[in-house]
């Protein structure tokens, strides 16, 4: 994401050095920074570990000056290469402007530059890029060594989108430059004509990659075992604690429990229309009081159990037993629920419990004077 | 892609920096970046010529990131409050709206719960600013950059960078 700042009249890019472990990403970096001149850079920070594996990323700002009132700044980052840092490259890859892929051209590795080209692929399609849209040029690297492959076959390997390439030596310093220029002018490129269209969605293929949908090839003969497409097999155990499930197990069975359990419009009914019949069936005898009692909103209070539990075999009673109280007990139900949804289904039918279930005391008078 | 790109112009940054200025007057901090998640720098206030705000920036959003993963890893979405303490200074970063961080730094002049407090108001403030300034950017106000910006650039890449 090109970052145009129109107070300070700033262009900011950002390029990240992607590919495997030990393929030269660090390295690319130190030759820039040894080589720019001093007015020109910054200072080159490295988030490595205490054996110079790079843990986080490098960072290398660049300034190449004022050009038609417009600061041109670059930021170059590196990721991590090895496989199990995948978090951390995904996280360094977010907001850029370009990317060099950084392959090592020692025969051994190529199955390692393949695996971190399909992870750049599936990691860039994480963030909405593609390789058709995103400036990306590809390295080479360490041809100075003996025994390396050819650039041919390092083209058939790993470019078949046609990206401009270079081959490289990172500790020597050939091509290094190269790289470097033609991914800021493609990032400018790209900069400059989304700056010209104001309109959300640029011309498609667009880009200097003339295959927009090439076929799905990416390495042909070199590696039967590798299908195409193929976007990374073997997931390598360090996705898993990025991804979503990974922490699921710990509070899913919580929220399951609260998504799958059965819809309020279901279980509405049984609470206005209490049906004794249907919830009596399964249910054990000595259990069937709370049962039947729960779905009329009975909700027990701590420290008047035996009172409640009084009440409940009370009431259980006249539900069973004692037919004639029901058509009291049914219009209470209504008409309570006219106006409220909760509390008040429990509050009739334990009045009408209590008065059932009540001698009827005499009254004060009779009482006072000794009246029967 | 393109049309994520990070437009500022002058009239929300002049509204950004003195957003910053209240906030410093009032926590009493040294000074404050707000950055970009992608370690752009947009604005900074304060006393900030002994820092080197570009690499501040990079690490500042490098460490908001890795800490969003932690987040994720623990059922967060992201932390939208980070504070590193010293033994002289301390950084207090706010989340900004969708894509920036506010980062104040400040020493024991004043106390984390005054920056607190008054990076919550100014994070609020610059959230509506941005707003604005994106609601602007995607109604195409994007003044020219320059015509031949790129191919100036590239003449003068191919004289920095020679071997």
């Amino acid at each position: 994401m090109v970052s145009i700042n129109y107070a300070t009249r700033e262009v900011s890019c950002k390029i990240v050095y992607y590919g495997p472990g030990l393929s030269g990403k660090t390295t690319n970096l130190q030759y820039v920074h040894q080589k720019v001149p001093s007015d020109t850079k910054g200072k080159l920070i490295s988030l490595a570990t205490d054996a110079d594996r790079t843990l986080y990323f490098d960072f290398l700002p660049i300034n190449i000056g004022t050009i038609n009132g417009f600061a041109a700044k670059f930021q170059l980052y590196t990721v991590p290469g090895q496989v199990y840092y995948n978090a951390t490259r995904k996280l360094v890859l977010r907001g850029t402007d370009g990317v060099v892929f950084v392959a090592d051209s020692q025969p051994d590795k190529m199955d390692e530059n393949i695996e971190s080209l399909n992870n750049l692929k599936e990691n860039l399609a994480e963030y909405g890029y593609s390789f058709e849209e995103l400036p990306f040029v590809i390295q080479y690297n360490k041809q100075d060594l003996p025994g390396v492959l050819s650039m041919e076959d390092m083209r058939k390997a790993l470019n078949p989108y046609g990206w401009p390439e270079f081959g490289a030596s990172a500790t020597e310093g050939f091509g290094v430059f190269d790289t470097l220029k033609c991914i800021l002018k493609k990032v400018l490129d790209k900069a400059k004509s989304s700056s010209d269209a104001p309109q959300p969605q640029p011309a498609q293929g667009s880009g200097p990659i003339p295959t927009t949908q090439a076929p799905p090839q990416p390495m042909p003969q070199p590696q039967p075992q590798m299908p195409p497409q193929q976007t990374v097999p073997p997931p390598p155990p360090i996705q898993q604690p990025v991804q979503q499930p990974a922490y699921q197990p710990a509070y899913a069975p919580a929220a399951q429990q609260v998504q799958t359990a059965p819809p309020p419009p279901q279980q509405q009914p049984q609470y206005i229309q209490p049906q004794p019949q249907y919830e009596r069936e399964a249910v054990p005898q000595d259990q069937q009081v709370r049962q039947t009692s729960d779905p009329q909103g009975y909700r027990p209070f701590p420290g008047n159990t035996m009172e409640d539990e009084h009440r409940m075999t009370v009431r259980s009673q006249m539900q069973t037993g004692q037919v004639q109280t029901q058509p009291e007990q049914q219009p209470h139900i209504e008409q309570n629920q006219q106006h409220s949804t909760t509390a008040p289904q429990m509050a009739p039918s334990l009045k009408a419990a209590d008065r059932a279930e009540k001698p009827k005391k005499r009254s004060f008078f009779k009482r006072l004077f000794g009246l029967k | 892609m393109s049309d994520d790109n990070l437009i500022i112009y002058e009239e929300e940054i002049e509204r950004i920096d003195s957003l910053l200025t209240k906030l410093l007057k009032g926590a009493e901090a040294k000074c404050a970046l707000l950055v970009d998640k992608d370690g752009h720098l947009i604005t900074r206030q304060g006393f900030t010529h002994s820092l080197d705000t570009t690499a501040l920036a990079a690490l500042l959003a490098g460490s908001f990131a890795s800490t969003k993963e932690i987040a994720r890893l623990v059922g967060e979405t992201e932390f939208s409050v980070l504070f590193h303490q010293g033994k002289k200074d301390h950084i207090h970063m706010t989340i900004v709206g969708e894509r920036s961080i506010l980062a104040v730094i400040f020493d024991d002049r004043t106390t984390i719960g005054m920056v607190r407090l008054y990076a919550k108001e100014t994070a609020d403030e610059l959230a509506k600013v941005f707003t604005t300034m994106t609601d602007r950017s995607a109604r195409g106000d994007r003044p020219e950059v320059n015509a031949d910006f790129a191919a100036s650039a590239g003449n003068k890449l191919d004289d920095i960078f020679k071997d």
